[in-house]
């Protein structure tokens, strides 16, 4: 009996044992494809949130759209009958 | 400056949406449409300036400064009603109401128009791309506003009169004195003279006046004269700003019909323990019995109950002035106290508590 349960120990212990070195191998070394997907998606990741869909930051940082689009320069007519120092 | 082109005024700073105000999207303050491609359709219901519900906008984050900035002078504009009313009874405020919505409002001043655009009196715009400055820019905000007095002064404008000595030498801007917290709470003072003084110029000089004062007219004159009746020069006095509607446009414009040099010595027409001076120097405010009259006739019923000669502080403090050259500068000098020939015989009765009627006594051997 004594020597069945050495057996069976050992047994089980390099049962345990062969489990731990039966990894796989597998080349993870990132290819430059990846890396480079990967900084693009991190870099759209840090964009503020409001650059998804904007129009309003689309035009106000787009000065040639600011200019074609700016409404007439109204004549301050009231402000020149002004007189003096105010 | 000259005034922004349009496309300018509303250019915004890519910079601006790294900063943490940038970080919510522009609808959530200005409403509108941030889908909509066509800028008509994308500006339907927007609110140029959300800042006027500041509680609802800029209080989210600074509620206690927008809590108290509501009612400061700035944005409450006590201090118009306070002299519109004072001379007024009440069946004429409502007239007195629409004169100011249409010729005063403006001046109602948001965060925006010290933070984030220069005043309408200068085209508006953008000071630097929708970026908040911390410290409003002095030229482009203050001064643009307090520009033809106070700024003029300050910054030395006008010909033949030094600029105060504290922004030549000491390149002081305005917030050097008038901080922040002094900006955003008025402490329910009801016009700028009310209540404690801030800031006061003991604040910096506090030996002044003190048993370590060397100067010993300080020690003589501390609370006889204000600093500035010693220390200011000839700043500007206004006559009859009277305010109108424009037939051809609608629009509402004024009309001043003089400006000129003074610098007159008044009695303080507000002596109390915060102001306790005898001599003040005093500016002549640009009002008559009329500068209402396009809204209604004799709204200005209690004219003489105010001064049209007023309390001033002017801004173009020097350490050497015409009037502390020597004590008969002062002693004895009729020309440079307000003395009743020099106020209009109609303004008479409204002066009478400036008008200096015994001018100092010259001092023998001075």
């Amino acid at each position: 009996m004594k020597r069945f349960s050495i057996i069976l120990f050992v047994g089980i212990g390099l049962l345990l044992l062969g489990g731990c070195s039966a990894k796989s191998v597998v080349d993870n070394a990132p290819t430059e494809a990846a890396i480079e997907a990967t900084a693009q998606v991190t870099a759209v990741a840090e964009e503020p949130i409001l650059t998804e869909t904007d129009t309003c930051v689309d035009c106000h940082t787009d000065k040639q759209r600011l200019i074609d689009t700016a409404d007439p320069v109204e004549e301050e007519a009231g402000e020149g009958e002004s007189e003096g120092v105010g | 400056m000259a005034p922004l082109e349009p496309w300018e005024k509303v250019m915004v700073n890519e910079d601006f949406m790294d900063d943490v105000h940038g970080q919510a999207s522009c609808t959530s303050c200005h409403a509108g449409d941030r889908f909509a491609e066509e800028k008509e359709a994308a500006h339907i219901g927007i609110i140029g300036s959300p800042d006027q519900n500041a509680q609802t906008t800029c209080g989210n984050c600074h509620n206690e400064i927008v809590t108290t900035a509501a009612d400061s002078l700035h944005s409450s504009q006590a201090g118009y009603f306070k002299a519109m009313y004072s001379r007024s009874v009440p069946e004429n405020h409502p007239a007195l109401d629409e004169a100011f919505g249409n010729h005063c409002a403006s001046c109602h001043t948001t965060c925006g128009d010290c933070h984030i655009s220069q005043p309408n009196s200068v085209g508006g715009g953008f000071l630097d791309g929708h970026m908040v400055e911390k410290t409003p820019p002095m030229t482009r905000t203050c001064t643009a506003c307090h520009g033809s007095r106070v700024g003029n002064e300050y910054t030395g404008k006008n010909e033949g009169f030094p600029g105060d000595v504290h922004f030549r030498q000491g390149r002081m801007n305005c917030v050097a004195c008038h901080d922040g917290e002094s900006m955003h709470d008025s402490k329910g003072d009801v016009d700028r003279y009310d209540g404690e003084q801030g800031p006061s110029c003991e604040s910096c000089h506090d030996t002044v006046g003190k048993a370590n004062d060397e100067i010993v007219q300080h020690q003589i004159h501390e609370d006889k004269l204000s600093c500035q009746t010693c220390h200011s020069i000839a700043y500007t006095s206004c006559d009859s700003c009277h305010v109108a509607v424009s037939e051809t446009s609608g629009k509402p414009f004024f009309k001043t019909s003089a400006t000129y040099m003074t610098f007159f010595i008044g009695r303080n027409p507000r002596q109390n323990d915060e102001r306790p001076y005898e001599y003040v120097p005093v500016r002549h405010i640009p009002v008559d019995p009329e500068s209402y009259a396009y809204y209604g006739e004799d709204l200005l019923t209690n004219f003489d109950l105010l001064p049209t000669w007023a309390y001033s502080t002017p801004h173009n403090i020097q350490r050497n002035t015409p009037q502390n050259e020597s004590c008969n500068s002062c002693h004895g000098n009729a020309d440079i106290f307000l003395t009743a020939d020099k106020v209009r015989a109609e303004e008479l009765e409204a002066n009478k508590d400036i008008i200096v009627e015994n001018v100092p006594a010259p001092i023998p051997g001075q």
